[in-house]
């Protein structure tokens, strides 16, 4: 063993209480700065305070003069396990005595509590680590189911997000199974025991979505979600994570690494279960409808084209027979048509020719039968009584109108007519 | 000629996707009678499926602690022992 020392050809040896006093000096050299954590493990002696300053990367044992902390006008409590502080002092290595033992802690002379702004600061260097390492993206290309049977919750157990909750899915028709891991949401134990209950529910293999919720509070208050150690657990994690932190301002680190943020506990639901049920059924409704009116539709649309198109050479040939008939009428219409003309032409033509034949016929024959006629009429003329009484002659008649050819004839009448050309007149026979 | 399938769909919501693309190429009219049938019928299969997906979520809200059910599961391998 000495052996190996010598051969390690180091200083020394030293006494130690020399080495621990000049640590102590070099210690105490070192810069004074602040440090920002969280306080866990607070005790209290007669003369000093004691505490770690810690947070998720390591820790730093701290001890602050009972005579400093009361310059300081905390407020009551406020120096508490889980409370967020800015200290400033520095390094601080007591090397001890023969009689007391050595002790290294941050010696710090001033203490307040964290303010927004601290917190604020500290979580935008914390976004940003974990931006530049790619985990804000990795539950966002997780699938998202619309309609999960069993969800996680990731609650207080007595906290109004629960109620929120249970009562916004009841509102979107959804009445599945919910798997509660409660765990406390705003102290130092919070981060794990939330970080321990969402490992917890991702195991489960029949857990499709987590949901991580808690109601309103200071950026202090909910601190616990700014976790690193929680965060990363998120982003590494195959089950998609809702988280529904605080109000509608708040943004704490886990919304950054989480498939999906809701500003509220109450938005949760929608979130989670991204189909309303009830819509959905009214929708499936029109889908079955849609796809009964289509098979109908397609088979009666075909079958009345078929039907249709059997019809076709049928009624063509009603069409043609149609056609046909009307033809067939017209041609006999025209064939009368055209035989009334002609007939008539015949008629007129044979009208003519007789007139012409007529006429032909009429001619001389006609003038000799109309001279004969004459000479015949002036024959007879000649022989007419009436033409000898307008010569002057008187014809005797009986009353019966007899001629009285006699003058005994006449002396044995009473009376006798003589008949002129013009009129009679009656006489009586001497 | 659309894609159709007639296997399980793997979630409701691949179901409702393919039902959309379904009614959205019926709706098209520019499919002819032996797809449309086909189309029908695989609607319909994914219209059942959806309906008890519905279905599976709407018996009752059901609420189970997650430190309960890490209690059975540690008892569960006792059991078989004891058998």
């Amino acid at each position: 063993m000495g052996t190996t020392l010598e051969r390690m050809n180091l200083p020394g040896p030293f006494a130690v209480g020399a080495y621990a006093r000049k640590l102590e000096e070099e210690m105490r050299r070192r810069a004074r700065v602040l440090l920002i954590g969280e306080v866990t493990g607070l005790s209290r002696s007669k003369t000093q305070a004691y505490f770690e300053l810690r947070d998720a990367e390591g820790a730093v044992p701290c001890a602050i003069w009972l005579n400093d902390l009361e310059k300081l006008d905390l407020p009551e409590g406020g120096l508490r396990d889980g409370a967020e502080v800015v200290v400033g002092g520095g390094p601080n290595y007591y090397r001890g005595s023969a009689h007391s033992s050595p002790s290294f802690a941050f010696r710090a002379t001033h203490l307040r509590l964290a303010g927004e702004g601290d917190l604020l600061a500290r979580l935008q260097a914390l976004r940003e680590q974990l931006r530049a390492e790619g985990l804000f993206e990795l539950q966002g290309r997780l699938p998202r189911p619309r309609l999960p049977k069993t969800i996680g919750v990731v609650t207080a157990e007595g906290g109004a997000a629960r109620r929120d909750l249970v009562a916004g899915l009841r509102r979107r028709g959804w009445a599945g199974t919910v798997v509660w891991a409660f765990a406390p949401v705003q102290d130092r134990r919070a981060a794990p025991a939330i970080t321990a209950a969402i490992q917890g529910l991702a195991a489960r293999p029949e857990v499709e979505t987590i949901v991580v919720a808690r109601g309103g509070g200071s950026l202090a208050d909910l601190w616990a979600f700014c976790d690193e150690t929680l965060c990363r657990t998120v982003a590494m994690l195959r089950v998609p994570v809702v988280s529904a932190i605080g109000h509608e301002r708040d943004s704490t680190l886990i919304d950054d690494v989480a498939a999906v943020a809701c500003s509220t506990p109450t938005h949760a639901p929608e979130a989670v279960v991204p189909l309303d049920c009830g819509a959905a059924r009214e929708s499936l409704l029109r889908c079955s409808s849609a796809l009964r009116r289509a098979g109908e539709g397609a088979v009666g649309v075909r079958t009345r084209h078929l039907v249709a198109l059997a019809r076709g050479p049928a009624r063509a040939l009603r069409r043609e027979r149609i056609a046909l008939n009307q033809k067939t009428r017209e041609i006999r219409a025209a064939s009368e048509r055209g035989v009334g003309e002609r007939t008539a032409f015949q008629r007129r033509i044979a009208g003519v020719v007789l007139d012409r034949a007529a006429r032909r016929a009429a001619g001389p024959e006609a003038k000799q039968r109309r001279d004969a006629l004459a000479r015949a009429e002036v024959a007879f003329r000649a022989h007419d009584p009436e033409r000898t009484l307008e010569r002057g002659y008187a014809l005797a008649e009986d009353a019966d109108g007899e001629p009285v050819t006699s003058a005994a004839s006449a002396r044995a009448l009473d009376r006798i007519s003589l008949r002129f050309s013009d009129d009679r007149i009656d006489v009586k026979p001497t | 000629m659309t894609e159709s399938t007639s296997s399980q769909p793997d979630s409701y919501e691949a179901a409702v996707e393919r039902l959309e693309q379904i009614i959205d190429r019926l709706d098209s009219g520019q499919a002819g009678l032996r797809e449309t049938l086909d189309l029908c019928r695989e609607g319909r299969e994914l219209v059942t499926y959806c309906a008890a997906e519905l279905d599976a979520v709407s018996a009752g809200l059901q609420e189970l602690r997650l430190d309960e059910l890490a209690a059975k599961l540690e008892q569960q391998p006792a059991e078989p022992r004891q058998s």
